[in-house]
C-alpha cells in the first residue's frame, strides 16, 4: 500500500526527517509515537503534499505510484486521506457543498459521472447514519464553531465519505476528553476493513487502546528508532521515551 | 473642452433658453455652488485616492439620442428576471416603452422627476433637495444640470407588493454620454419599499454616470434598496446617495460593484429618530484597470440606533479599491451600536486597496466596533480542501463564493442573488 523509503525532508534549511522507513501493508494499522519535535507532524504533511516542507530525499510509493510526485488533491483522489491535527474553520462553505465537491472531483479524476445530488444526500445520510452524527451538520459551515471533539469527529466523518485507501490521523487524539476520544474512535474502528490501511500519529499511548495497532513505530530525530506491536506503545507509557533516547544515544 | 467647461457652456446655453424649466431658481443656486467649489481634487481628504482629472478631459456630450432597440433589450433578459415594477432611463431621459406597473394600489406612486413636479408638487416640494449636501462639487454639478430622473412615493401605510427596478442605461454608441440622473424616493410612515438601482452600459465611447439619490423614509417605514452597477466598457459613474431617516425605520442597503471602469459610490445616512437600524452592505469585484470606491459616512444623530456596515472586495489583475467609512456618534446618540468592517481580498500582486474605516465619538455610553482586513486567500484552507480531492482551481472558488456569500446574503430577493451568483461565477 504505503512504502516509504530512506525519506529525508526539511524546512527551511532545517532538516527534520532523516531517514524513514515504513512499509504498510493492506489492512494493517502502524502507530507512529515520537516525543515532541521527533518529526511526527512532519511526516504527515509531507505525506499529504503540504509544500512547506521540502523533500532532500527519498521515495514514497502508493500503490505502485510516486506519492511525492503529486499535487494534495491528487494524492487525495488516488486514496489518501489526512484527518488534520488542527481541522480547519471555512465559514460559509457548507459540509454538504464541500463533500459533494470533494466526492465528484475524485470521481472526475477516476473517470466517473459525477454523483446525482440525490444520490449524494442519500449516501451522505447513510454515512451519517453510520457515524451517528448529528443532523444539522449538513447545514452547518465546515467545522465553524465546532468544539475540539467535533472537528475531529467530523474528520473521520469525512473520512467515511471519501473512503480512503490509506488513512493518516494526526494527533486525532490531542485535545479530546475521554468520552470525545471513544467516540471518535469508535468512528474509525468502524472504518477499519482488510483493504483499508491506517497510520495513526500520537504522541500518547491511549489513543491506541482504543484503535489497536498491528505495528508500533518510535520516532525520534527524524529516524524510526524502534518498532514492535501493540506491546510497544504499553511500554512507552510506563516507561516514558527517556529509555529510547537513551538506547539511541548509546548506539552512537 | 474639459468638464467644467462644459458644465459652464450647458449652463450658459440651458439659461438662455426662453421658455426654462421649473427648477430654475434651483438650478442656478446649485450652479453658483459648482462654479465656487468645481470638481474635486486629489486634495481633498476624502478624493485623496480617486482621481477624477482623466474623466474630465474625456469629453463628453449631453444627449438623450439614443437608437436603442427596446425589444432587444428585452430578449437580452437584463432587465426581466426579476418580476418587478419598471422604470428606465436612457442616457438620463425617460424611455416609457420599457416601464412596467404591476401595484395595483393607485396611491402609490412612479413617474419621472418633470411630471411628479407638476402632477405631485406638495410632495415634491417637501422633500425635493432637501437632504443632499449641495456644496459636494459633483453634488452641485447634478443639481445644476441633472437630466431626468425617478419619484418614487410610498404614501403612509402602504406597502409596494413588487421591487421597483429602477434602470439606468449608458448608450454611448453614438458619442462619449455626460448623464446626470436624479432620483427622488419618499416612503412615508409606516410604508415599505424596495428599489434596485441598476446600471447598465452599451456602446464602445466613453460615459460619464453622475447621480444623486434622496432617500427619505418616515417614522415606521421601512426601505430595502439596491445598487447593481454592471456598466461594461469605459464607464465612469460617481454618485451620491443621501438617505434620511426618521425614527423606528429599517434600511437595508446593498451595492454591488461589478463593472464599470472608475466608479465612486458616495453613501450617507442620516439617522434622524430613535430605534433606527441601518444596513450597509457592499460587494465589488474588479478586475482589469477598474477602480472603485465606496465612500459611507453614517450619522447617528440620535440615541439607541444600530448600524452594521459591512463591505467586502475581491480584486484581480491591475483593479484598485478604495473604501472609506466614517461613523460618526453625536453627542446625543446615547446607546447607539455601531459595526464597520471593511475586508478585502487580492488575487493578484497588482492589485492595491486603500482603505480607511473611521469612527468617531462623541457619546460616552456606546458600543461600537470598525476593522479593515486586506490579504490574499488563507493557505491553510485552500491546503484542507486540496488535501480532500479539490483542484486548487475549484479551492479557490469554494472560498472565494464563502466570502462573497457574507453579502450576498443580504439580499432578500432570490432572483437577485442569483444574477449575483452568475456574475461572480463571470468575473472570478
Amino acid at each position: 500500500m504505503l512504502k516509504i523509503e530512506n525519506l529525508k525532508a526539511s524546512i527551511e534549511g532545517k532538516s527534520i526527517l532523516n531517514g524513514i522507513n515504513l512499509d504498510i501493508k493492506p489492512g494493517e494499522v502502524h502507530a507512529i509515537m515520537g516525543p515532541n519535535g521527533a518529526g511526527k507532524s512532519t511526516l504527515s504533511a509531507v505525506l499529504a503534499g503540504r509544500n512547506d516542507y521540502e523533500v532532500t530525499e527519498g521515495v514514497v510509493d502508493f500503490l505502485g505510484k510516486d506519492l511525492l510526485d503529486m499535487s494534495p488533491e491528487d494524492r487525495a483522489r488516488e486514496g489518501l486521506f489526512l484527518a488534520f491535527q488542527y481541522p480547519i474553520e471555512i465559514p460559509g462553505v457548507s459540509t454538504t457543498n464541500f463533500l459533494k465537491t470533494a466526492i465528484n472531483e475524485k470521481r472526475k479524476y477516476l473517470g466517473l459521472e459525477p454523483m446525482e445530488a440525490t444520490d449524494f444526500l442519500k449516501f451522505m445520510r447513510s454515512k451519517m447514519e453510520e457515524m451517528e452524527m448529528d443532523k444539522s451538520l449538513t447545514s452547518r459551515s465546515l467545522n465553524e464553531g465546532f468544539s475540539g471533539g467535533e472537528k475531529k469527529r467530523n474528520e473521520v466523518f469525512q473520512m467515511a465519505m471519501l473512503e480512503p485507501k490509506l488513512a493518516i490521523l494526526d494527533e486525532t487524539d490531542s485535545g479530546l476528553d475521554i468520552d470525545a476520544l471513544r467516540l471518535v474512535s469508535a468512528g474509525v474502528n468502524k472504518l477499519r476493513n482488510p483493504d483499508r490501511s491506517f497510520l495513526v500519529i500520537t504522541h500518547y499511548q491511549r489513543l491506541l487502546d482504543y484503535i489497536v495497532p498491528d505495528f508500533v513505530h518510535v520516532l525520534y530525530k527524524g529516524r524510526i528508532v524502534k518498532s514492535g506491536d501493540a506491546s510497544l506503545a504499553k511500554e512507552l507509557e510506563v516507561k516514558g521515551y527517556d529509555w529510547i533516547k537513551q538506547e539511541v544515544e548509546a548506539a552512537v | 473642452m474639459n468638464l467644467v467647461q462644459q458644465i459652464e457652456s450647458e449652463f450658459k446655453l440651458y439659461e438662455h433658453q426662453a421658455q426654462k424649466d421649473d427648477f430654475f431658481e434651483y438650478r442656478k443656486k446649485a450652479f453658483q455652488t459648482f462654479q465656487k467649489n468645481g470638481i474635486p481634487t486629489i486634495k481633498n481628504e476624502e478624493w485623496k485616492y480617486t482621481n477624477l482629472s482623466k474623466i474630465s478631459e474625456i469629453g463628453f456630450q449631453t444627449s438623450c439620442i439614443s437608437n436603442l432597440d427596446a425589444d432587444a433589450l428585452v430578449k437580452a433578459g437584463i432587465l426581466n428576471k426579476i418580476e418587478s415594477n419598471k422604470i428606465v432611463f436612457v442616457n438620463g431621459c425617460l424611455f416609457p416603452e420599457l416601464s412596467v406597473w404591476l401595484e395595483d394600489e393607485p396611491s402609490i406612486i412612479c413617474t419621472n422627476l418633470a411630471k411628479a413636479r407638476k402632477e405631485h408638487a406638495a410632495i415634491f416640494e417637501t422633500h425635493f433637495g432637501k437632504y443632499l449636501p449641495q456644496e459636494e462639487g459633483l453634488n452641485a454639478m447634478n443639481s445644476a444640470l441633472m437630466s431626468d430622473g425617478a419619484f418614487i412615493y410610498v404614501p403612509a401605510g402602504k406597502r409596494m407588493k413588487y421591487p421597483l427596478m429602477l434602470t439606468n442605461i449608458t448608450d454611448a454608441n453614438e458619442s462619449n454620454i455626460l448623464q446626470q440622473p436624479r432620483n427622488l424616493i419618499v416612503i412615508e410612515k409606516s410604508a415599505a419599499a424596495t428599489v434596485i438601482e441598476n446600471y447598465i452600459a452599451v456602446g464602445d465611447n466613453s460615459s460619464f454616470t453622475n447621480v444623486v439619490n434622496e432617500i427619505f423614509v418616515d417614522e415606521n417605514a421601512s426601505l430595502e434598496h439596491y445598487k447593481v452597477q454592471r456598466a461594461k466598457g469605459d464607464s465612469y459613474h460617481n454618485n451620491y446617495t443621501q438617505i434620511v431617516q426618521n425614527a423606528n425605520t429599517n434600511i437595508n442597503q446593498v451595492t454591488l460593484t461589478l463593472d464599470g471602469q472608475w466608479v465612486r459610490n458616495n453613501l450617507h445616512f442620516n439617522m434622524n429618530g430613535e430605534n433606527c437600524n441601518s444596513l450597509l452592505y457592499g460587494l465589488y469585484i474588479p478586475d482589469g484597470q477598474q477602480f472603485v470606491d465606496n465612500h459611507s459616512r453614517v450619522d447617528h444623530a440620535k440615541p439607541n440606533c444600530f448600524s452594521d456596515e459591512k463591505y467586502k472586495g475581491i480584486l484581480k489583475d491591475k483593479s484598485v479599491a478604495v473604501f472609506n467609512g466614517k461613523i460618526m456618534v453625536h453627542l446625543d446618540a446615547q446607546k447607539t451600536n455601531a459595526y464597520q468592517r471593511n475586508q478585502n481580498i487580492l488575487l493578484s500582486n497588482d492589485a492595491t486597496v486603500n482603505t480607511k474605516p473611521q469612527l468617531e465619538i462623541f457619546a460616552d455610553d456606546v458600543k461600537c466596533t470598525h476593522g479593515a482586513t486586506i490579504g490574499q486567500l488563507d493557505e491553510e484552507p485552500m491546503f484542507y480542501l486540496r488535501s480532500r480531492g479539490i483542484s486548487e482551481n475549484e479551492a479557490r472558488k469554494l472560498l472565494l463564493n464563502a466570502f462573497a456569500d457574507d453579502i450576498a446574503e443580504k439580499i432578500k430577493i432570490p432572483e437577485l442573488v442569483q444574477i449575483l451568483e452568475e456574475e461572480i461565477e463571470r468575473k472570478l
